[in-house]
């Protein structure tokens, strides 16, 4: 935790008092409005995870790169790949780097653009940073379930497999800092840019229209109505990754595409929580990988729901399907397995599935 | 020689799960550098996975199999403390053996 922090907080909040008064609303109290409570001790604890680049706020523990393979295989690989390759859906985690690069602290792929792909390890330049977005966000669907030992178990797991550390290595709150030593891109990173201090130079410049802009632009061509569909549905031809699907070219544009040069795309639109179990499948993070109308990176829940409708037992088997996870019945990507979600709410949430996510 | 491969392989049942990540650049022949020149083709062409010695997977590879090979495959009737090991050789007549136990 960090006293500067909330020095524009404070400031926010003077402005907001500042706005309030000139609207001549009652003045807050001398002793406040008599809500609230000072967080305790443990509260505070409980919030303030962070891990810093000088590794202030690092809890104690230890792991081993064996141990880590277990964690790694159970909780880790279904989405980033038996050695961190990864599958269809994330990037590479390792690679691209080399011993040469752990000894200058300078990832050399990342200058002469040898490596196509830019992994996790050839960027990051803190080893603190791994163990700070691991302990705090992994995995996915159920984070902060991995313990401090199981944490630097499978942060070590990591950097052996993008050998910076020997299979050996014992990784703890004492020898961090000596893997901080060997980070590949350790060099790489600088503080010299507006995003880090607001003197200094911004990294983009806005030097094309300053004054007396054109409001709208104008079209000076555009594909004929005729070619719109001329190489089939682009909306179905693009890979199942990320949010951009490309335009239905079945369907004429929509109104607001005619006057802009590219046609929207169609984004994946969460489902309003209307009904409790829609809230669930929010709260659950399906709508990560799941849309009711749209292919995401899972099926659209009206495919399921077409698929199983009227199947006998359908809703049992969905119910084991998602608790366990797995891949194949719609495609190689898999789905990760969520046995921390209570089998209640799984029921509710596959029930709403079928009857048509409404 | 090569550079290590990495390779993992877990017993469920009666049914070792052997997965394999080679190091090699698999050049294909047909890119050019930065000054225009071809890069010499340079791939694995064959694969050998044997278990305990007997060989349960050869495989002929081509330019066509990417960079960094995965190779991942089922062996039945294996047992716990069982040697997996893999072998390829390249077209440079370069070959790597690295070998691990059923864990």
């Amino acid at each position: 935790m960090y006293k500067r922090k909330f020095v524009p907080l404070a400031l926010g909040l003077m402005l907001a008092a500042a706005g309030v008064a000139a609207q001549a609303a009652p003045k807050a109290p001398a002793g406040g409005y008599g809500v609230g409570r000072p967080a305790t001790e443990a509260e505070v604890k409980a919030w303030d995870i962070d891990v810093r680049p000088d590794f202030k706020g690092l809890p104690n523990g230890s792991g081993t790169v064996s141990r880590g393979q277990d964690v790694w295989e159970a909780r880790c690989a279904s989405c980033h790949g038996t050695f961190a390759e990864s599958n269809e859906v994330f990037t590479p985690l390792v690679g691209g780097t080399t011993p040469d690069d752990s000894k200058t602290g300078h990832t050399k792929a990342l200058a002469t653009g040898t490596v196509p792909q830019r992994t996790t390890i050839m960027k990051v330049g803190t080893v603190s940073t791994l163990f700070d977005y691991i302990n705090r966000a992994m995995p996915w669907n159920s984070p902060k379930s991995l313990s401090t030992d199981e944490v630097y178990s499978v942060l070590a797991y990591l950097l052996n497999l993008a050998e910076i550390i020997p299979e050996n290595f014992v990784l703890s709150d004492k020898t961090i800092a000596e893997v901080q030593q060997r980070m590949p891109n350790r060099n790489g990173m600088t503080t010299a840019h507006g995003m880090w201090d607001i003197k200094a130079k911004p990294d983009v410049q806005g030097s094309s229209c300053m004054k007396d802009c054109p409001v709208s632009a104008e079209v000076t061509s555009r594909l004929p109505e005729f070619a719109r569909n001329a190489h089939g549905n682009i909306a179905e031809q693009n890979r199942p990754i990320g949010p951009v699907r490309g335009a239905d070219t079945t369907k004429p544009p929509t109104a607001n595409a005619a006057g802009a040069a590219a046609a929207p795309a169609v984004m994946p639109t969460p489902a309003e929580p209307a009904s409790p179990a829609a809230g669930l499948v929010g709260k659950h993070n399906c709508t990560a990988c799941h849309a009711k109308a749209n292919k995401v990176v899972g099926p659209s829940w009206d495919q399921v729901a077409a698929k199983y409708k009227g199947a006998e037992g359908a809703e049992d088997k969905l119910v084991a399907k998602v608790k366990a996870g797995g891949s194949g019945v719609w495609g190689a990507i898999p789905m990760p397995a969520h046995a921390q979600v209570p089998d209640a709410e799984l029921r509710q949430m596959v029930q709403f599935v079928l009857n048509g996510a409404k | 020689m090569g550079s290590p491969m990495k390779i993992r392989a877990s017993l469920s049942g009666e049914t070792a799960d052997v997965k394999v990540l080679m190091r090699h650049d698999m050049e294909t022949g047909q890119r050019k550098d930065a000054s225009g020149a071809v890069i010499p083709a340079w791939y694995i062409q064959e694969v050998t996975v044997a278990l305990n010695g007997k060989a349960v997977v050869t495989a002929e590879w081509g330019a066509a199999v990417s960079k960094d090979p995965y190779l991942a495959l089922k062996v039945k009737g294996a047992k716990s403390g069982d040697a997996v090991s893999v072998t390829w050789v390249d077209n440079k007549g370069d070959t790597r053996t690295d070998e691990t136990k059923i864990a």
